[in-house]
């Protein structure tokens, strides 16, 4: 995944549908805004759109003893809620905190006390989420899963792509394969100097970052323009 | 499990637009996402999805209900609709007969969607008593565009369907990409940015946006005329206007080069804080590189000089050539369907109705269709008022008004007050009648905040709550009841009828979910057309676009625009800057909230508990405040506190409160009304002489820490 700086306007999208996708208790995030504001002579304002970053040498995978957190084969990394026992060893060795461990206190309910809602109610039927154990994003791996069973491509097709990628109103969420050198996370990396966060933990996590200044490219002809890149008359006209 | 169904409408969290796929299964929601066939391509923001919470809210108001105890004292006893309507019926008769229609005020907020229904109400009972948010957002741009276009709408033109972007954009007083509001949508602009050349930012703050622009201006709230007056200044005497445009199609360009030859870059610079060479840098830009657009905010309309700091942007935009080129600024002609509001403006305002418009004496732009609000607030004080009965929806007027103190006095000497909404609230509390109002997801209806290039369905997923009704079943009902002939048997004759000339019916138009003008069937240009005008021109006295207004000056207002100090500043009003020494402007908006909506929706209200004020942090410093105290802001009308926020991306000097907050969860009448509201703070007694707007995002005010707060 590759997250665009210079896009993120803080609008919480990708938290909200994090939370419809995954229906998760009221009181747990799987993604979270990392707000950066900085004065001086170059201010910026920047905001960090982070989840689990799917890291290639996880900790957490190293440190659980029962198995539960574990690495498939496309590089998601997901926790078996059945074998999790709630040590906690995970959320001690991500060193990005982005792991949460899932205590009572944490499912109260939308409206603690006064109603469960039938969304609720839906949702303990439809994705199980267990006390005492501990949760992260899963880049939405049941959504991929059944997309790809479609024949569908993840980061190009919305049913085989994390649902705070499609939802996105400023399109700062990329997602794709970082092994194909022609998918469009490969792509942005390397035209516009994709970077990890903290790369000195030595994770190598999955998400990248970029950034850049609006505008000041030459303008190129619009002919040019329509052939790089749909523009909006896509839909109805 | 039974039945699965996905459902195609159309999101209203905020002025809305954004396509919605909902899925329900057995009747219950359990998914909404965007619909990639829309015109949004498929995202939606934090409002709309939290919607799954919004719906099934254990306050969700369920019945009529009637006032038991004193007003405000929060007896109430469950009534019929029968009831409801009844009393309604014989209240507005009553009064209708003694003081005439004019004694009845219908208000709305900008949130529903109920825009035709309210106005089609009042005119139907005889009133243009409307009492809208509209002189503070919207309205001023519409009614000024008028001068330019006619009917008063102006979009930026994002869309590329005349083989061209924006080269040059400007972002005026405006955060789109945190609400599609004002006709535009969040997507299309973010999506416009990856074509611009240069992106200028003109906000006191910065933002994600201003801090990758090609220019930011970091200006003095309330000064944004003399930046534009001098921006036309460098433009004109460096020669830089577009000449084809100027001469053949504007009127009055003589007047105003000599009208902007007092505000230099200099002069400007002194005003707005600004650097005179930033100055003439954004000028340049804007002229040179076209073509270019203006994206206004409406901070610029909470302002008692807006009718000319926009008058100013507006000419602007005709010395750069800037009108109904592609990439420009344009009035989009509107599907087959016509114009959204013919729907009310069939029933013409009479002669009678007219004179009964209150504040329309002083504020001939504003108060010309509807009621100005805060003279309707001055009467009800001073005992003199025209408004006796108030039927008002959603939108909370005790919230969004100018001096909260006084408006809370000024509506319990109402005669009669019947509101609808969601929820209890501080409006809700004082009402006579409480009506039960459904939501976007739970309604049938056309969207289509401000009529543009397309409609779009609302189609219900779910039934409302209890008994709750949808807005334009509240007014058909009412409506059928006061003046029936203009009303229909039932909602969907409603909507057929307002389908009509696009020979659809609502059932056709709900399967297609978007009917929309778009692409190749837009007409740019239209100047040099038989649209406006046989022969070509502009829909004006002159038949050119007027620089120099000619319908203003009949007015009696001046037909040039100019610079005027907000009422309350350190050079207006000196005296008072020393017991006051900031600048107070109440405009932060955060992106999951819609105006005084959702703090009671548990998601949205996690992401930002309490009302913020951001304050530079050499600022707070001065004044012993650190970040996360909570802090009084008090200006001559009262104070009110928020918690600081030390923001380096501010101007020092300047506090920026957040809008319309009240807390949901405190007990009524007021549920915290008093305690964080920034109108506590602002001024109703000097407004815009054209519009009435008030002085409400610059004014004075000083900060100190409460000490009292954990």
């Amino acid at each position: 995944m590759v997250v665009d700086l210079s896009s993120c306007v803080r609008c919480y999208a990708c938290l909200a549908a994090c939370r419809i996708e995954h229906f998760l208790p009221m009181g747990m995030s799987w993604p979270r805004l990392i707000e950066l504001e900085t004065g001086g002579d170059n201010p910026t304002v920047s905001t960090y759109s982070v989840r689990c970053n799917q890291c290639k040498d996880a900790p957490c995978v190293e440190v659980c003893p029962t198995g539960a957190t574990q690495q498939r084969g496309d590089g998601i990394v997901w926790v078996d809620q059945n074998k999790c026992v709630g040590c906690r060893y995970c959320v001690v060795a991500c060193p990005y905190q982005n792991r949460t461990f899932l205590s009572k206190d944490k499912d109260k309910g939308f409206f603690p006390g006064i109603v469960q809602t039938d969304f609720e109610k839906a949702g303990k039927k439809l994705y199980q989420h267990q006390i005492g154990t501990t949760e992260k994003c899963n880049f939405c791996a049941e959504r991929i899963d059944v997309g790809l069973a479609k024949g569908l491509k993840p980061g190009i097709d919305r049913e085989a792509t994390p649902a705070c990628v499609n939802t996105c109103p400023a399109k700062a969420l990329t997602f794709g394969d970082l092994d194909e050198p022609d998918s469009e996370v490969s792509r942005l990396i390397r035209e516009k100097g994709g970077f990890q966060l903290h790369p000195e933990y030595n994770t190598d996590p999955s998400i990248y970052f970029i950034d850049g200044k609006i505008g000041q490219v030459e303008a190129t002809k619009i002919e040019d323009r329509h052939q790089k890149e749909p523009h909006t008359v896509g839909v109805g006209d | 499990m039974g039945e699965k169904k996905i459902i195609k409408t159309t999101c209203k969290s905020c002025h809305g637009g954004c396509g919605a796929l909902v899925t329900v299964e057995d009747g219950v929601i359990i998914h909404i996402e965007g619909n990639p066939e829309s015109p949004t391509r498929g995202t939606m923001c934090s409002k709309g999805l939290s919607s799954i919470q919004h719906i099934n809210h254990p306050d969700r108001l369920l019945y009529p209900l009637k006032r038991m105890g004193k007003r405000g004292e929060g007896k109430w006893e469950r009534i019929s609709w029968d009831e409801a309507l009844d009393t309604i019926e014989q209240k507005m008769k009553e009064s209708i007969a003694k003081h005439g229609a004019s004694s009845i005020a219908v208000s709305q907020g900008t949130g529903r969607g109920y825009n035709e229904y309210t106005h089609r109400f009042a005119r139907s009972i005889g009133t243009a008593n409307i009492i809208t948010p509209g002189y503070i957002c919207h309205s001023p741009r519409l009614g000024l565009y008028g001068l330019v276009t006619g009917y008063g709408r102006l979009y930026c033109d994002y869309h590329g369907w005349g083989g061209e972007f924006p080269k040059t954009q400007i972002s005026w007083a405006k955060q789109l990409e945190i609400s599609s509001a004002d006709g535009e949508m969040a997507v299309w602009f973010l999506d416009s940015l990856k074509h611009v050349k240069n992106l200028i930012v003109i906000d006191p703050r910065e933002t994600a946006l201003s801090s990758r622009a090609t220019l930011w201006l970091q200006i003095r709230p309330g000064t944004d005329a003399a930046l534009a007056l001098a921006m036309i200044n460098v433009i004109i005497n460096e020669g830089l206007y577009d000449r084809d445009f100027v001469e053949n199609w504007t009127y009055g360009f003589e007047n105003l080069k000599e009208r902007v030859q007092e505000y230099t870059p200099e002069r400007a610079a002194e005003i707005t804080w600004l650097k005179a060479e930033d100055i003439r840098k954004a000028a340049r830009l804007f002229a040179e590189d076209t073509p270019g657009c203006i994206q206004i905010g409406s901070s610029l309309e909470r302002q008692a000089n807006c009718g000319q700091t926009l008058r100013s942007i507006i000419c602007l935009l005709g010395v750069t050539g800037n009108i109904e080129r592609p990439g420009s600024m344009v009035a989009w002609m509107p599907p087959d369907t016509g114009l959204r509001e013919d729907f009310f403006t069939e029933i013409p305002i009479t002669p009678e109705m007219r004179k009964g418009i209150v504040g329309s004496d002083e504020y001939k732009m504003g108060a010309a269709r509807t009621a100005h609000s805060d003279t309707v607030i001055k009467q009800l004080l001073n005992g003199n008022s025209v408004i006796k009965v108030w039927f008002s929806v959603g939108g909370q007027q005790i919230l969004h008004l100018a001096n909260t103190t006084e408006v809370i006095r000024a509506l319990k000497n109402l005669e009669f007050l019947v509101h609808a909404d969601q929820f209890m609230g501080p409006m809700a509390e004082i009402a006579d009648i409480l009506l039960p109002a459904a939501h976007w997801l739970e309604i049938d209806d056309i969207y289509d905040m401000h009529p543009r290039f397309m409609i779009e369905a609302h189609n219900r997923t779910v039934n409302p709550p209890g008994e709750a009704w949808q807005d334009s079943k509240i007014f058909n009902e009412v409506g059928k009841r006061l003046a029936p002939q203009y009303w229909f048997e039932n909602v969907e004759k409603m909507l057929d009828y307002q389908l009509k000339k696009g020979n659809m019916t609502w059932k056709d138009f709900s399967k297609k979910v978007v009917h929309a003008r778009m692409g190749k069937d837009q007409i740019y240009y239209k100047y040099k057309t038989d649209y406006w005008r046989k022969g070509g021109g502009f829909p004006t006295p002159t038949g050119k676009m007027e620089l120099y207004s000619t319908v203003l000056e009949d007015l009696g207002y001046d037909p040039l625009p100019y610079f005027q100090e907000p009422g309350e500043s350190s050079v207006s009003t000196p005296d008072l800057a020393k017991e006051f020494p900031l600048v107070l402007t109440t405009g932060y908006r955060q992106p999951f909230y819609f105006l005084s909506q959702y703090r009671n929706i548990p998601w949205l209200r996690s992401f930002q508990k309490d009302p913020v004020m951001q304050i530079h942090p050499d600022t707070a410093k001065q004044y012993g405040i650190e970040d996360g105290d909570w802090a009084w802001i008090e200006s001559p009308r009262g104070r009110i506190k928020q918690k600081a926020r030390l923001f380096p991306g501010i101007l020092r000097g300047v506090v920026m409160a957040t809008a319309n907050c009240f807390y949901p969860e405190e007990p009524g009448p007021l549920h915290g009304l008093l305690k964080s509201n920034p109108n506590v703070l602002t001024n109703n007694n000097h407004c815009d002489p054209m519009y009435g707007s008030p002085d409400l995002t610059a004014l004075l005010c000083k900060v100190y820490k409460a000490e009292d707060e954990k």
